[in-house]
């Protein structure tokens, strides 16, 4: 069933975000031993959690200490102070997305609030036509005025954000065409 | 001698802890004051006494000088102690305190407001025979007026709020296309940073150093140099790293600017801790550039090389008493300083704000940490994004960097985003391990210090998350009673308590 002679392992796809995914078998030898396939490489892996957050690993010997946290697919992992995001993913995941991949939002730019805050100016009317780099709205948060600017050349098709209101991240605020 | 018993702190976060700590070794009662959005903060905890003081804009709580003193006279408090930023540097809210029959820790009223509008303390130092950068001296009046200065000056220009500090209401304008969304913007922080939109416009030197030299001045006519801080590892400047001594400053170069630094103070009848910060151009020649009229956020490392708790002496001073020394004290070893945010370097340093879901703080010797947060906390939205900051002191300055660097590695904090890494890749950086950086280098250096992720990671990082997948996933089948999709579910163990138990 494959290549490294496991019997009883468990495939995974793992990809550290905006790079190739890999393909990593693990087989379990119990008492938190595992041995793990990455690549043509077989290591000795003994882990162990310590509370919700930590985990103590030895890869082949060497110790590690890394702190995580699991949002949905993603694993958010503090190596040294090295934030990491690895998207994992099982078998039978990884073929289901590989039918949905590869839409794109091609034509429109979707300009959202990237933090929480207070919209403070709204520096385009609907229908305006803006440049590539010209500023649509200025967004304060933490006593820091952030000036969101238009990645593209077009008109302003849908215009949400509202001098004064606070919104939350990820708000919807200008569409350009 | 008027005895301090009793002393609030208008102020949140680190600073306000730090405050808290020096008043507790000293026997003084603390007040704390917070907002609607702070009432988890730690600080509040660390007080003896604590209360609201509104919603949570600044401008309704931190920045309400009624509100403040009205609890300030509930609680009969001796003194009120601003920290840095919010009503530090307001000479109204000094006065309100004198009214009130209360100390403000800090200088003078009138030796604020020379030096607070920004503008107005140009022309005082020009006149004192202080060298200052080229550019106006009145706050300008309008964009058109201000565009025509800057054509006239050249660009590169800077505009600055007249009544700011700490980077806010400030923006470099590098050509006439760019002015007015940078003007629309100074403008916009400087109001509501400081409630006054006013801004002035200097001519931007070329890659220059910020050096700056303590200052510290009694009731008694005595006034100190504590020695300078490098703080040219800025951005946007905001201040990022900060170190003592500073690698171009020699001993003849630190007694001159100290004797400029102290004349500056005395010209304004200062009392207290100052800071005069100056510009040092690649001909090692300094222009006066403003003075703090308040503590510092990286007063650690002076008081790392001097061996003096500045906030204490603050008190003793505020008290009456004499400084203890009547001479600069030559620095001792050397110290390093990095302001730990919560913004994400990778995205324009977007603030993070959010809940910190774990955080364990470094150690080791001659590491100190300043935080203001702790594991649960919720960074609020409203407020400045520094969390905390970490600084080491070493006999050398390699020494100083390589215990800095080491704690970073040991900082760990999860939920947010911070920059720690982003501290740690400047420090790594070969300009910065030379000493020889100036206020350009973060910026020019960006793309290198947001760095990549070495290959040894990379496959740590894939192992790691691949067998917390695959625990997390044998966890789930166990629960649904699907023991046989993931073989060897017993191959997890958590950290086992019996072992423990047995001891």
């Amino acid at each position: 069933m494959n290549g490294n002679g496991f019997n009883r392992a468990t495939r995974y796809h793992a990809a550290i975000r905006g790079k190739e995914p890999s393909t990593i078998e693990l087989e379990p030898m119990g008492e938190g031993r595992l041995v793990v396939a990455l690549g043509d490489k077989r290591h000795e892996v003994d882990a162990l959690r310590i509370g919700d957050r930590t985990l103590s690993i030895l890869i082949d010997g060497r110790s590690h200490r890394l702190d995580f946290e699991e949002l949905g697919d993603e694993w958010v992992l503090l190596l040294n102070s090295q934030e990491v995001r690895v998207d994992v993913v099982d078998e039978r995941r990884f073929r289901l997305r590989g039918a949905t991949a590869g839409f794109s939002t091609h034509g429109k730019q979707l300009v959202t609030a990237p933090m929480p805050g207070k919209i403070v100016h709204v520096l385009v009317r609907l229908g305006d036509q803006v440049r590539e780099g010209q500023g649509l709205v200025v967004i304060e948060a933490m006593k820091m005025e952030n000036e969101l600017k238009s990645t593209k050349a077009g008109k302003v098709v849908e215009l949400l954000a509202a001098e004064g209101s606070t919104v939350e991240k990820n708000a919807k605020l200008v569409v350009v065409e | 001698m008027a005895r301090i018993r009793k002393l609030l702190i208008s102020n949140r976060g680190e600073i306000a802890i730090r405050v808290i700590r020096t008043c507790r070794q000293r026997g003084i009662e603390t007040v704390a004051i917070y907002s609607e959005a702070d009432r988890a903060a730690p600080h509040v905890r660390a007080a003896d006494e604590a209360y609201c003081v509104g919603p949570p804009p600044s401008r309704d709580s931190y920045l309400a000088q009624e509100k403040i003193l009205e609890v300030a006279r509930r609680a009969r408090v001796d003194a009120i102690h601003p920290g840095y930023g919010f009503l530090s540097e307001n000479a109204s809210f000094a006065r309100a305190c004198q009214s009130a029959g209360i100390i403000f820790i800090g200088p003078p009223a009138s030796a604020m407001e020379s030096m607070g509008e920004k503008t107005r303390a140009r022309t005082a130092m020009s006149r004192a025979g202080i060298p200052v950068v080229p550019g106006s001296t009145e706050p300008l009046r309008n964009a058109k007026d201000a565009q025509l200065l800057a054509d006239q000056i050249g660009y590169p220009v800077m505009l600055k709020a007249a009544s700011g500090g700490g980077g806010k209401g400030m923006r470099k304008v590098d050509s006439a296309a760019d002015f007015a969304s940078a003007w629309r913007a100074a403008k916009g922080e400087a109001l509501n940073a400081f409630g006054n939109d006013a801004v002035y416009l200097e001519k931007f030197l070329d890659r220059p150093r910020h050096v700056e030299i303590q200052v510290f001045a009694d009731s008694h006519g005595g006034c100190i140099h504590l020695n300078e801080r490098e703080c040219s590892a800025q951005r946007r400047h905001q201040k990022v790293i900060e170190e003592t001594p500073s690698t171009i400053v020699d001993q003849r170069m630190r007694e001159a600017m100290g004797q400029v630094a102290v004349r500056a103070a005395t010209a304004v009848g200062y009392v207290g801790a100052g800071t005069i910060e100056f510009l040092v151009d690649s001909q090692r020649s300094f222009y006066f550039l403003e003075m703090n009229t308040r503590l510092q956020v990286e007063h650690p490392v002076t008081e790392w090389v001097t061996g003096l708790d500045l906030v204490a002496w603050q008190i003793r001073v505020a008290e009456g008493e004499r400084l203890p020394i009547d001479r600069p004290l030559s620095p001792r070893g050397h110290a390093v300083e990095a302001r730990v945010y919560a913004e994400d370097p990778a995205e324009g340093f977007l603030p993070s704000p959010g809940r910190i879901t774990y955080l364990r703080s470094p150690g080791g010797p001659f590491v100190r940490e300043d935080s203001g947060v702790e594991t649960g906390y919720v960074v609020p939205s409203e407020y400045d994004p520094m969390i905390a900051k970490l600084s080491a002191w070493a006999p050398t300055r390699r020494e100083a960097i390589a215990r800095l660097r080491s704690a970073l590695d040991e900082y760990a904090v999860t939920g947010i985003t911070t920059n720690i890494r982003y501290l740690a890749a400047i420090l790594d950086h070969p300009s910065f391990l030379a000493g020889d950086y100036d206020t350009g280098l973060l910026t020019r250096e960006h793309q290198k210090l947001l760095g990549a992720i070495d290959p040894q990671q990379e496959e740590l990082a894939l192992i790691a998350s691949a067998v917390l997948a695959y625990e997390r996933d044998a966890r789930r089948a166990r629960s649904m009673g699907k023991q046989s999709e993931l073989p060897g579910i017993s191959a997890w163990r958590l950290a086992p308590k019996r072992r423990w138990d047995r001891r």
